[in-house]
């Protein structure tokens, strides 16, 4: 099989966004059953709490994220993680951005 | 298709990306090392410092320092030092919860049972030492809880450095006793001391 006749992988359109792509990668970094404060997340984003909440809707509709709102006395405090199927979108998208980068290297 | 116009560009670009953000995430949440390791060095170099003037090394004292003064020059160092890392440590904690919180939480009273149990045999044994191998005992004692809580709670964060530090302070303590108080109190201040300052500013540096 030559390059040219493997197809590039499907990318997955709501990871291969930028905004989004750097939050589940973030989250990624955390443990299975780690969640992280959402002024931490934004922080460390550098985004704005209305555009990150727009992105982690997204996130959340796809199955790929779980946010949890609680109290913490009495200041509400949301908590998003990644899903198991987030982590393994995120895989996916990894596994197929480095396939495109092998295919665009000329490997035969 | 993407609804975000600021699709990333290559494919090289995408995971250069995914590369800083994972490294800054896992920067962010490991604490702030100015907090977490430095202000204990300086602590243990100024205080280590000055129970080193007073029992010099060969038995004649440096500066006109009392032992008691020594002591209180380094509780206080410590305290404040603690209260550096006590900050640190709830701005991290307030970060993630789940299972960090638990390991978090764990160490920490393992910590506190470490110290307290260290404190209640120095009490217990100090008094009926000479002074000089009353300090060895609380130094060594001190510094072997240090030593392995550094590197249990490397294990439960998967961190060389934190492994390191401890397995350094263990082995200057050991090398420590052996020589005496005032060989102890310099090696402890400049090399546990200084060790930890340099780690501190190496792990900032750290991308």
């Amino acid at each position: 099989m030559t390059a040219d006749a493997t197809p590039p992988p499907e990318l997955d359109p709501v990871i291969h966004a930028q905004a989004r792509l750097r939050v589940v990668a973030a989250l990624n970094t955390l443990g299975d059953r780690d969640e992280m404060a959402f002024p931490a997340l934004k922080d460390l984003l550098g985004m704005t709490a209305g555009n990150l909440s727009v992105h982690l809707t997204k996130l959340e509709d796809a199955g790929y994220v779980r946010i949890t709102k609680t109290h913490k006395g009495r200041t509400p405090v949301t908590y998003v993680g990644l899903t198991k199927r987030g982590r393994l979108a995120f895989d996916e998208y990894t596994r197929a951005i480095r396939a495109l980068l092998d295919h665009a290297g000329g490997s035969s | 298709m993407t609804d975000d116009p600021e699709a990333p560009p290559t494919p090289e670009e995408t995971l250069r990306l995914i590369e800083r953000q994972q490294a800054a995430t896992v920067r962010q949440l490991k604490g702030e090392p100015l907090l977490l390791y430095l202000p204990w060095g300086v602590a243990w170099l100024i205080g280590f410092g000055a129970v080193f003037l007073h029992f010099g090394l060969d038995g004649r004292g440096l500066a006109p320092i009392s032992q008691m003064q020594a002591v209180g020059v380094l509780q206080g160092a410590q305290v404040l030092a603690g209260a550096f890392a006590g900050f640190g440590i709830a701005r991290r904690s307030r970060l993630v919860r789940g299972d960090a919180s638990a390991r978090g939480a764990m160490t920490g009273y393992s910590w506190a049972a470490g110290m307290a149990l260290m404190i209640v045999i120095c009490v217990r044994l100090s008094v009926a030492l000479p002074e000089e191998e009353a300090q060895i005992l609380w130094t060594g004692a001190s510094l072997l809880v240090v030593g392995l809580m550094y590197m249990m709670s490397s294990a439960a964060w998967l961190e060389w450095p934190m492994f390191f530090l401890g397995a350094w302070t263990i082995a200057v303590d050991a090398t420590g006793v052996m020589l005496g108080a005032g060989w102890q109190a310099l090696l402890v201040a400049v090399l546990v001391g200084g060790g930890f300052i340099a780690a501190s500013l190496w792990l900032r540096r750290r991308p």
